[in-house]
């Protein structure tokens, strides 16, 4: 059994000890390796031996002493691999060392090599649960439902690449680092997504994955403060996790917002989130992870769907679609405008978005066209969007949930309406 | 973090150096002269990035002196390298953020136009800590 203890002290500790290792030696995927063993001895040998003084210098110095071995086997088994060093350019070889960050920004330094731009997003994930969040590739394969050969593949991919890239280890340079951050809080995001609303299998929720990306989006927000983004992204994961406990019914079932017992949200996350909030709004400049967060804020301010202060939400919806191009904001905003101001004014919108190719395909526009249907009163119509989305989804909660609709709908005469939300 | 930068020469390169008719062509005063102003001016960028913790050069291979002991006693032989053994020629110790900063300060120490020439980087043990559990 893993002691919860030593757990929850080896896994901040995860990437500082390999940013150390990388420093001190190079070769970050041996390095890698080295880390997660020296972790997995602290993991069995400290609940018995008890924790040591240092943790820290133990755990760097066992994967110190580990990554000599495995560099002498690497040596014996295959002939040595000249590396060009790309960043040893001769006119910038005695630049000052102004770049010699403190050891905090190793986490960092990592957070940005794990969502290198040359990796898919699912090696980016992958490689980030890993070399920062400390997970074993074991832990990994089983949040997403992957056999542990297939993730021991992506990652060892995925290290490779990164050490053909030839990048020293630093911060990137000031002109890249907001585009490079963008990716940081991306592969989070992400991570939170496919914890939250799983995009596969029959648990609706993997409650690890997204409790790991509050947790590493902590860390970021703790060494970046004054990113304003950083901050919206933390606000928006604490904002949506405090609806979790609601979301779902004794029997896993899926629970739509409107429905939920807003007394059973997190009371403490709602509190932080908020606080966020109303600390970065006024900063400015205002990024598409503040609008969301705001958005998740109004919803969670409100007692009730129709205490919803949904011409607000509608107004947010429409400065997030100036910013990005993603049809799911399109499909929320109709949401949102029919909540506003009746459901054939979403219905209307909705239409224009079925001819998006990223959509068409998609349960959540079917589902949502249902719910604005069943709220408009045209049942039939309605029944067939559901089925349709029921078809559509890989996630079993969502299937029950849409064909429950659907069938309950057959049974209803026609002029009774029910509510839709924007939360399925 | 410590690191030593090894640079190695053999007694031929030596005598290169000093002029000393061998095999290869001897350097002139000028080229002579640009390469001490090379390696002051590069030691002198590093103490002002505050990375330079030594930098020594040594003396032709010939004087070195081999020290063993035969039944406990010392015995010294003169001159261990053969002429053309490659040998330590000089270090630099350089106190910098990681390896890969001492692999790029490294690259500077090689001589561009000398062909196969090369340095070598060790990361320095910082203390008996690092030996131990």
């Amino acid at each position: 059994m893993p002691d919860p203890d030593v757990e929850d002290l080896l896994r901040p500790l995860a990437p500082q000890v390999l940013g150390a290792v990388i420093r001190r030696y190079g070769h970050f995927d041996l390095a890698e390796d080295a880390t997660q063993e020296a972790l997995l001895a602290a993991a069995t040998q400290w609940p018995v031996a008890g924790i040591p003084d240092n943790p820290r210098g133990w755990l760097i110095t066992v994967a110190g002493r580990r990554l000599t071995d495995l560099l002498r086997s690497d040596h014996a088994r295959q002939r040595r691999e000249a590396t060009v060093a790309r960043w040893a350019r001769p006119d910038q070889m005695l630049a000052p060392a102004a770049d010699r960050p403190p050891e905090s920004d190793d986490t960092l330094i990592l957070l940005f090599r794990c969502c290198h731009p040359a990796l898919s997003p699912a090696s980016q994930i992958a490689l980030t649960l890993r070399a920062v969040g400390g997970l074993t590739t074991a832990e990994i394969a089983r949040a997403f439902l992957v056999p542990e050969a297939t993730m021991t593949r992506r990652i060892s991919r995925a290290k490779q690449r990164i050490k053909e890239s030839g990048l020293p280890f630093r911060l990137p340079p000031p002109a890249e680092r907001a585009e490079r951050l963008g990716a940081v809080l991306h592969v989070l995001y992400l991570i939170f997504t496919e914890g939250y609303a799983s995009t596969s299998g029959p648990n609706l929720q993997r409650t690890e994955l997204a409790a790991e990306a509050i947790r590493l989006t902590r860390t970021v927000h703790a060494l970046l403060p004054d990113d304003g983004e950083i901050t919206g992204l933390l606000a928006l994961l604490l904002l949506t996790d405090a609806r979790r406990p609601a979301r779902t019914g004794p029997a896993g079932e899926l629970i739509p917002m409107a429905e939920q017992d807003r007394g059973r949200w997190n009371a403490d996350y709602i509190a932080e989130g908020l606080a966020l909030v109303s600390e970065v709004l006024p900063r400015g400049p205002t990024g598409p992870y503040q609008l969301q967060a705001a958005i998740a804020a109004l919803h969670d301010e409100a007692p009730s769907t129709e205490a919803t202060d949904w011409p607000q939400i509608v107004a947010l919806y429409e400065l997030l679609l100036d910013l990005t191009e993603n049809p799911m904001v399109a499909l929320n905003h109709a949401v949102a405008v029919a909540m506003a101001g009746g459901p054939q004014a979403g219905l209307d919108l909705v239409g224009k978005l079925q001819h998006d190719e990223r959509l068409a395909h998609d349960h959540r526009l079917h589902a949502v066209r249902a719910h604005l249907l069943e709220l408009a009163g045209d049942h039939r119509a309605a029944r067939e969007s559901y089925l349709a989305a029921a078809e559509l989804t890989m996630s079993r909660p969502q299937q029950r949930y849409l064909y429950g609709r659907a069938i309950r709908l057959a049974d209803l005469p026609a002029t009774e309406t029910t509510e839709a939300t924007e939360d399925s | 973090m410590k690191y030593m930068i090894m640079l190695y020469g053999s007694q031929q390169d030596y005598d290169v150096l000093s002029g000393r008719p061998t095999a290869k062509p001897a350097m002139s005063g000028v080229e002579i002269a640009a390469m001490h102003e090379y390696m002051e001016s590069f030691h002198k960028r590093l103490a002002d990035s505050g990375e330079l913790v030594d930098a020594q050069g040594l003396s032709a291979p010939v004087h070195a002196r081999r020290i063993r002991l035969d039944n406990r006693v010392p015995v010294v032989t003169d001159g261990p390298y053969p002429e053309t053994q490659e040998v330590l020629a000089g270090y630099t110790i350089v106190e910098c953020a990681s390896i890969d900063r001492a692999i790029e300060i490294a690259a500077g120490l090689v001589n561009p136009d000398a062909d196969g020439e090369y340095v070598d980087v060790r990361p320095i043990i910082d203390g008996i800590a690092d030996l131990e559990l």
